[in-house]
């Protein structure tokens, strides 16, 4: 069998068609492998070729339509826009077949990208797209706000005369503004107390200002329950993801919702918040999510990274609208009021005219309710016919005439037809009417209506009292109660009566007189009590009382009254208060206010205290003492005054300048010390500045204290000032005298005169005795020696007791003793040894006297030396009498 | 301020409102539970570089595992579970609502609180069980909301896993 098929050729043979393998081929190429099989193949084909064309043409007739199917899919899917065409042709019909739930949360992120994207790049396309989903809504949401506005508007405009409403007519014209922009702007008193931005997500807290002195719980709590609340409500009423709890309100406050993308501001608004604040918070919220929206998608409970928005949100906090507490302007409000009941007439009348049969209509049933309303008038029956009115009924003929009720009401008269009936109603003031016409009551009677009954009340005479208590009994039964027992009757005497003791009931009245009795016997008036002198005069309270007084017959003693009015009065005469005192009753207290000085209040305290029991209290407490200045300058007045009656001291001038004190003058060293006499006066020390000049005062006091400190009297003698004269008494020793009479003469000189003549010389006979006695007693001395010899001692005694008796006596008389003892020595050596050896010898006297006794104050040493010898220095016993020590006796 | 929204999540009457009652800071009263099915409280932990405030919300406990409001879970970062550890199905009931929660929001820390562990007399939760969901990583106390015990604990292990 040999190869009829040249397999070269065979893969030039294409399948027939596109579907079908071609079968002929396919078996012809078998039968030629089939073929191959046989061993002589090989054989006969020295070289077997390396790619066996057949298998080519096999695989072609087997896989070729897939091939190209392959290779145009291949083709399709490198080609992206070829691609592109292909997918978008299935797109929406593939979309359509998806299933919904899983197509929408495949697209859902990639939607909310592309929308995203697409508010970043332009919010325009956006608006544009939803605007036809927007403005129905936003439409509604005007309406209703629009509504609500007209709702609250119309509640204030119920109150459009009120005073508010004038108040706000009047702002309204002032500011040229619209009157329902003035109503809404004072109707909405708010304030932003808290705001809230949350995060949308987690219901966290964001960020959370408040406003001063608003209080709240823990935020982040009120900001997870807002969440949970709107999660809440959202939940129960199957509401859509997007919209928010707007509004939640609880008495005064409201909360509002502002929903964002990411973060929800909620603000808690006390009061009536305008629609603008809406718009405000909207803002802010927009602001913040501008400003930090990477910030509020990545919110993860960490606030730090948002803390700039509470500035945003203080814009929030910081709204508010205050009443206003401006003083309201009376004049310009009257001015408005005026002009717009005038506008309201005008407005009615053009109105009216305006009207149309309805209205003419309902003005003929506003007619009927008025007749209707009508006292005295019954309506039977009314109807409106062909454009007619018919009204029938009762009428009483005292009530009001039914046709004149016509005018006014712009019904035309002429298309009314009356029908009345004369009736006498029983109403109260037609009875009334009736019974004022027919008893014709005095002008002293007055009829009036009081509670069901017509009551008359006032004075007629008894004829008058009889006719109406006939018609009283005539009244039909059922009609009401006439009662005339308040109708008094009056004859002259009754009158006289009233008259006296309207008299008395008024002098009971006043003050500071007390009615002990009275009574009216025969015509005449008799009348004993009590008056203050104080009280207003009996006698002069009887003009216009119509009491004759030549008829009144008083007694009147007189007391005290303790009405505070007439202890003020009696206070008043008494303590004669300064201009700046104000005596005033307080609640029965008399009260002094103002100010006085120290001496006044110590004087009223006084007259306080005197104020009987019984009477009202006097208080004094708040009077003040005059300004301290003022006393601080009376305190000065009087320390110059004292000053200037002090003997010895001599004010040339003072001043009070500035809260300080100066003065300047003569003082004598004698006269008491300025400064001294300041205590007591009350005078600040510290602010005296004083500047005194020393003189000799020539008052005789200054003299004798000048003249005890420079005389040193004697105690026997005594210094006096008899009639401006210094006159000296007692008993001085000569000396002194002479001393005395010296003073005299120099004081005569300067006008002062110095009496001597009364004094006597001091009788010093027994004293004289003694100081001879002493003046003769001399101690003696061994040569050299300071020290007297024993034989001495005996001499030394009897001189110390003669000089101690000396010195005492002449203390008794007033007399200062002093003995001089004076050393003395023989010539017998340097004249310089001889001095120094004499004081010595004094000295050693004087100590020895003081060891017997004698005051050592009363023995005065000096040494002679030679120059005072005894006897002269030629003999043996010269020298030994010259060594001595002699004493001599001084009296001061 | 660090704060973290936890959801507490348990069956009817577990004490879940017990525990917060004690040991947290509360400001509603319990009748928001009824009235609006949450109640929220704060739970301030101190960790040792911060302070993170827990915002507990409680969830009102209802057996009927299909009326839980898995809404409120929203934005929560974590999740306290308790269990009556003297009623065994307050465990399931536990581990059914946080898969509600899983599959709605994602997995998200949490501790297994089983409560009333003073009442040990009517314990019915075998400790081998307890162990076995140890086992799984899972961050479990007994807790007694009558003696406090471990309460702190949970909270702060809680605040801890949130605030990494």
């Amino acid at each position: 069998m040999t190869s009829t098929v040249d397999p070269v050729s065979l893969p030039q043979r294409t399948a027939s068609n596109d579907t079908e393998i071609d079968r002929e081929a396919l078996a012809r190429l078998l039968i030629e492998i089939a073929r191959n099989v046989d061993p002589d193949y090989r054989a006969r084909f020295e070289a077997v070729p390396t790619a066996d064309p057949r298998m080519e043409t096999l695989r072609q007739l087997l896989v070729s339509r897939e091939i190209s199917e392959l290779s145009r899919v291949t083709h399709l899917l490198d080609e992206p826009e070829q691609l592109a065409a292909a997918v978008g042709d299935i797109l929406p019909s593939a979309a359509a077949r998806a299933p919904h739930a899983q197509l929408g949360e495949a697209l859902a992120p990639a939607v909310e990208r592309a929308v995203q994207r697409s508010i970043q790049k332009s919010p325009r396309t956006l608006t544009d797209i939803l605007y036809p989903v927007f403005l129905p809504a936003i439409r509604k949401s005007i309406g209703e706000k629009i509504d609500q506005t007209f709702q609250s508007l119309n509640e204030t405009l119920r109150h459009i005369f009120t005073w508010h409403g004038l108040k706000w007519r009047f702002e309204a014209w002032r500011t040229g503004a619209s009157f329902s922009e003035v109503v809404l702007k004072h109707s909405l008193i708010y304030r932003v107390e808290h705001a809230f931005l949350i995060n949308r997500n987690s219901g966290l807290l964001i960020a959370h200002v408040t406003a001063d002195n608003a209080t709240s719980e823990d935020p982040q709590l009120i900001s997870s329950m807002l969440s949970a609340i709107q999660d809440f409500v959202k939940d129960s009423f199957n509401e859509k993801e997007q919209s928010g709890l707007d509004t939640i309100r609880f008495g005064d406050l409201r909360l509002w919702s502002e929903v964002g993308p990411f973060a929800t501001l909620v603000s808690v608004i006390r009061g009536n918040p305008p629609e603008e604040l809406h718009e405000i918070v909207r803002d802010v919220l927009l602001r913040i999510h501008e400003e930090c929206s990477q910030a509020l998608v990545e919110f993860d409970g960490d606030s730090s990274q948002l803390a700039g928005v509470e500035a945003q949100l203080q814009t929030c906090v910081e709204q508010k609208q205050e009443e206003s507490n401006e003083g309201f302007p009376w004049l310009v409000a009257a001015v408005a009021l005026l002009f717009l009941i005038l506008a309201g007439g005008w407005f009615f009348l053009s109105w009216q005219s305006g009207q149309r049969w309805q209205a003419y209509v309902s003005r003929w049933q506003a007619y009927v309710s008025r007749l209707e309303a009508q006292p005295g008038i019954i309506v039977a029956e009314q109807q409106v016919r062909d454009g007619q009115f018919y009204v029938a009924g009762l009428r009483d003929p005292l009530a009001a005439d039914p046709q004149s009720l016509l005018s006014g009401t712009q019904v035309d008269p002429a298309r009314v037809h009356s029908q009345w009936q004369f009736y006498q109603s029983l109403e109260l003031e037609f009875v009334l009417k009736r019974l004022t016409a027919s008893l014709a009551p005095p002008d002293s009677v007055r009829l009036s209506i009081d509670n069901d009954r017509i009551v008359a009340e006032g004075e007629a005479p008894d004829t008058w009292i009889d006719r109406a208590r006939a018609a009283a009994q005539q009244l039909s039964a059922g009609g009401p109660v006439f009662d005339i027992s308040r109708v008094r009757d009056v004859s002259p005497e009754v009158l006289e009566a009233e008259r006296w003791q309207a008299y008395v009931s008024r002098l009971g009245t006043q003050p500071g007189i007390i009615v002990a009795q009275q009574k009216i016997r025969d015509g005449q008036f008799y009348i004993a009590g009590l008056r203050d002198p104080l009280g207003a005069d009996p006698q002069s309270l009887l003009s216009g009382t119509q009491v004759d007084p030549a008829r009144v017959h008083s007694q009147w003693q007189f007391y005290q009254s303790l009405e505070p009015e007439f202890v003020l009065k009696r206070l008043t005469a008494s303590l004669y208060p300064p201009d700046t005192v104000r005596l005033s009753i307080v609640n029965d207290r008399i009260v002094a206010e103002g100010e006085a000085p120290d001496t006044w209040i110590d004087r009223a305290r006084a007259a306080a205290r005197q104020l009987s029991a019984g009477g009202p209290e006097f208080d004094i407490s708040k009077v003040r003492d005059v300004s301290p200045e003022a006393r601080a300058a009376e305190h000065w007045q009087y320390y110059v005054s004292r000053l200037e009656a002090q003997p010895g001291i001599i004010v040339a001038q003072q001043t009070a300048r500035g809260g300080h004190f100066y003065i300047s003058g003569l003082r004598d060293p004698l006269a008491a010390d300025p400064q001294a006499l300041l205590s007591g006066t009350e005078v600040d020390p510290a602010r005296v500045h004083s500047q005194w000049q020393f003189y000799q005062s020539l008052d005789p006091k200054f003299v004798v204290k000048r003249l005890t400190a420079s005389l040193t009297p004697p105690k026997s003698v005594r210094l006096s000032i008899i009639q401006g004269r210094i006159v000296v008494v007692g008993e001085a020793p000569a000396t002194w005298i002479n001393r005395a009479q010296a003073a005299a003469e120099q004081l005569s000189a300067d006008g002062v005169v110095l009496d001597v003549s009364q004094l006597r010389e001091l009788d010093l006979a027994e004293l004289n005795h003694l100081r001879e006695a002493i003046q003769t007693t001399d101690i003696f001395f061994s040569s050299g020696k300071v020290v007297p010899g024993p034989e001495q001692t005996p001499v030394l005694d009897r001189l110390a007791d003669q000089i101690k008796e000396f010195a005492q006596n002449a203390r008794k008389s007033g007399v200062t003793a002093r003995f001089m003892l004076t050393g003395h020595s023989d010539t017998t050596g340097r004249e310089t040894a001889n001095a120094s050896i004499s004081a010595a010898r004094a000295e050693t006297v004087r100590a020895l006297l003081n060891k017997r006794g004698v005051a050592p104050e009363l023995l005065l040493v000096r040494g002679a030396g030679t120059f005072e010898p005894a006897v002269p220095e030629n003999s043996q016993t010269g020298s030994s009498t010259n060594r001595r020590v002699s004493v001599t006796v001084n009296l001061d | 301020m660090l704060q973290k929204k936890i959801c507490m999540l348990g069956g009817f009457s577990v004490g879940k409102t017990s525990l917060v009652r004690r040991f947290v800071k509360s400001i509603f009263s319990e009748t928001y539970l009824t009235t609006v099915g949450v109640k929220i409280d704060k739970k301030s932990v101190a960790l040792p570089d911060k302070t993170v405030d827990l915002i507990l919300w409680d969830l009102a406990g209802e057996d009927d595992i299909g009326s839980f409001r898995v809404s409120h879970v929203r934005g929560a970062t974590g999740l306290v579970l308790v269990v009556d550890g003297t009623r065994a199905a307050t465990l399931a009931a536990a581990l059914t609502l946080r898969e509600r929660v899983e599959a709605e929001f994602g997995a998200m820390p949490f501790v297994l609180l089983f409560n009333k562990s003073d009442l040990a007399d009517r314990w019915v939760i075998p400790d081998s069980e307890i162990n076995e969901l140890r086992q799984r990583g899972w961050q479990i106390y007994l807790t007694s909301a009558l003696s406090g015990e471990h309460v702190d604990d949970a909270f702060l292990q809680l605040a801890s896993m949130v605030a990494k």
